[in-house]
């Protein structure tokens, strides 16, 4: 009873905060249902026969969406916390907002987890395949630091049914512990010649045995890659359209979750090639692209892949928010490689924009930029516009995660694109 | 002029962007022409040596999680580096140090469980576990009074004089940053702290103190980056370091600060 009242009040807030357009409806019905039922998660992912959890600090969202994509392209039905809203509260309002009671008609359950709320959550959904990504400085505020982070999983992990499959990146050296602590089954996926050193993927000669494996990688700039993913005696060959190592990293985890999963390898390959990555996360607009950036690592990631592809008559904007949701710590802006951009960026303009402006273009200047290239403008629609006006080249929008969810609405108030939640999740 | 910055262990002691302090360091110098090397001083490292003492102008050590801490601390009792920051701090070598790199410099750091672990000794201050973590946005006003005296025990060093960079200051100071810790400090009797807490936690979340101040050495729990911010600190640091260096006045050219003062501004604002 208790359980039925929390889902029809957690669907009216929902259908309220659509209706009113307040939000997406993606935290605050979940937030209410489980102050009536603490044991919601439990009790609805019970339904659902096959529960996937994704975790780590960069990727999740992405890794979570190709895993769904491949997923329902070999024909399953899948229910996944979509809009990047991953701490308990996110997870019971997708259950929510998409549970027909008192039956379930989901095959898969695909979720991502933030590095805290795995935790607490993950032995709730009771997985059948535990994929964590890596784990990186992330909004350090609210997680702690990594070696605690580390400590806290392999705690968690002893309350997880050792029948569960963990998938782990192998490349990433810190996860390393985990491998050794888990009863059940453990495999590594990763990139040949490729390691995680602090904030950054480093090249490297030495092999090392990893069960899933990404093979002659091939960059195609900002249109993605190309690479052989071996599976033991297989080998697929993939074209994935979403740019940087970091994704295929988020690929080949997908990829293994998949093969786990038993979904048809033939088709694995070709579900890929149409697959649309989250919003933000390289998401094309008409007339240049948005790069969510949250951390050191993803951020130096994200300034590495468009570097490359930078042309004179291009403009970069940087949104700086330190809202809860983008961690209230901006320090980590100093750990990102912002000087991987500079060279590209001599003579031209750059537009600071978000909460911490000032603090953006302050590390621009420590990294080399010309001051009298830097604009300030916190307020995002002015900075977003000035950044278009007399634009011949492409302009690229690199916002935090708040940052992003305005940019979302500026984008549909210029009838760029429509609301995020009504996209397809 | 040239300026070596000694950056003790850059690998273990990194954490909150606290490299954005040597970055700005460096820049800070390089736009005003003095040339700036920094010699990374790590595990298995030993602090080269000079005829005065150390070929370090200017230390920094920033903070780092708590297995990393563990090593540095056995590193600094074990090796002789422990020693010769002490004997560089009361030759007059400024020294900031964050967080971690704070505690290990205190005289003792007391964890939740297990043994002390022993300090350098340079602040009359020891570090407690607690279970209460601080974090937040920290403003710190910084008396011009504190900090004339602190000027005083340096210059006698140096039998120079008394004008410094905060001199120029009318009133006060303030300080802006990022704190995140859950160890709590206490200064001893005599100890100065390196301001007043007007927002935030600070030393221990009780008596509104904040850092550490002994010589020209700087302990403080202030991430954020903090020089970026705090320019007139970072530039202090520079002519402190070269006055010491080169046993005489030094006028640092001016630089434009309007971006760095905008952040510090804003900042204070938005906290304070």
């Amino acid at each position: 009873m208790r359980l039925f009242l929390a889902i029809l009040i957690g669907k009216t807030i929902s259908f309220l905060t659509k209706t009113l357009k307040t939000g997406g409806g993606s935290a605050a019905p979940g937030y209410y249902a489980l102050k009536i039922e603490p044991k919601l998660v439990e009790k609805l992912a019970k339904k659902i026969p096959t529960n996937v959890i994704i975790t780590g600090t960069n990727g999740k969202t992405t890794t979570a969406r190709l895993l769904a994509h491949l997923a329902k392209e070999a024909g399953l039905k899948v229910i996944r916390n979509s809009t990047g809203s991953n701490l308990e509260r996110g997870i019971a309002s997708s259950l929510i907002s998409h549970f027909t009671f008192p039956t379930s008609y989901f095959q898969l359950g695909v979720w991502e987890l933030d590095e805290a709320a795995f935790n607490s959550v993950a032995p709730k959904l009771k997985p059948d395949i535990v994929v964590f990504l890596n784990v990186f400085r992330d909004q350090l505020d609210r997680y702690g630091e990594v070696d605690s982070v580390i400590s806290k999983w392999t705690k968690t992990l002893d309350k997880i049914d050792s029948k569960t499959t963990i998938l782990i990146n192998g490349d990433d050296l810190k996860l390393k512990s985990l491998k050794t602590i888990f009863d059940g089954k453990t495999e590594t996926f990763g990139v040949e010649d490729y390691k995680i050193v602090g904030e950054s993927l480093e090249q490297i000669g030495e092999n090392h045995k990893l069960d899933f494996e990404a093979k002659n990688v091939k960059l195609d700039g900002l249109n993605g890659s190309h690479f052989i993913l071996e599976i033991r005696n297989l080998k697929l060959e993939i074209s994935l359209p979403i740019p940087g190592i970091y994704h295929i990293y988020d690929a080949v985890a997908a990829l293994a979750a998949a093969h786990h999963l038993n979904l048809p390898t033939n088709q694995l390959a070709s579900s890929l090639t149409h697959f649309s990555p989250a919003f933000g996360r390289v998401e094309k607009i008409k007339d240049g692209f948005i790069f969510l950036i949250k951390n050191p690592a993803g951020a130096t990631q994200v300034f590495e892949t468009i570097a490359p592809q930078i042309k004179p008559a291009d403009r970069l904007l940087l949104a700086l928010n330190d809202n809860f949701a983008d961690g209230i710590d901006v320090s980590w802006i100093w750990d990102a490689a912002v000087e991987v951009l500079r060279e590209k960026w001599i003579g031209k303009s750059v537009i600071c924009s978000g909460s911490r402006a000032n603090d953006v273009a302050v590390r621009l200047k420590y990294a080399g930029f010309d001051t009298k290239s830097i604009l300030v403008e916190p307020d995002l629609e002015k900075a977003f516009s000035e950044a278009r006006i007399g634009l011949k080249g492409t302009v690229y929008v690199l916002p935090t995660y708040t940052a992003l969810l305005e940019l979302q609405e500026i984008l549909v108030e210029n009838g760029l694109k429509k609301h995020y939640w009504k996209e397809e999740g | 002029m040239k300026l070596n910055i000694g950056y003790l262990y850059p690998d273990l002691m990194n954490i909150y962007g606290d490299t954005g302090n040597v970055i700005t360091l460096q820049r800070r110098c390089q736009w005003r022409g003095i040339e700036v090397k920094i010699i990374n001083i790590s595990v298995g490292n030993y602090i080269p040596t000079s005829q005065v003492g150390t070929q370090i102008d200017l230390f920094f050590f920033g903070g780092g999680q708590d297995q990393s801490q563990n090593i540095v601390a056995n590193d600094l009792g074990k090796s002789e580096k422990s020693k010769v920051i002490r004997q560089e701090v009361e030759r007059g070598v400024p020294l900031l140090s964050i967080c971690g790199g704070y505690q290990l410099l205190g005289e003792y750091y007391q964890p939740a469980i297990g043994p002390r672990l022993a300090g350098v000794g340079i602040f009359p201050a020891y570090t407690v576990a607690s279970k209460q973590r601080m974090i937040g946005n920290i403003v710190i006003r910084i008396q011009n009074a504190e900090l004339r005296m602190l000027e005083k025990l340096s210059s006698a060093e140096q039998d120079g004089n008394n004008n410094s960079a905060f001199d120029t200051l009318n009133s006060e100071l303030f300080l802006v940053g990022f704190e995140n810790h859950s160890g709590k400090t206490y200064l001893k009797k005599g100890a100065r702290p390196l301001g007043r807490v007007i927002k935030g936690f600070g030393n221990n979340g009780e008596d509104k103190s904040e850092g550490c101040i002994y010589k020209n050495a700087i302990g403080c729990y202030m991430h954020g980056s903090l020089l970026p911010k705090n320019p007139d600190l970072a530039d202090w640091l520079i002519k402190t370091a070269l006055e010491v260096k080169y046993k005489k006045e030094i006028e640092l050219k001016p630089l434009d600060d309007t971006l760095e003062n905008a952040a510090h501004q804003s900042a204070l604002q938005k906290f304070s």
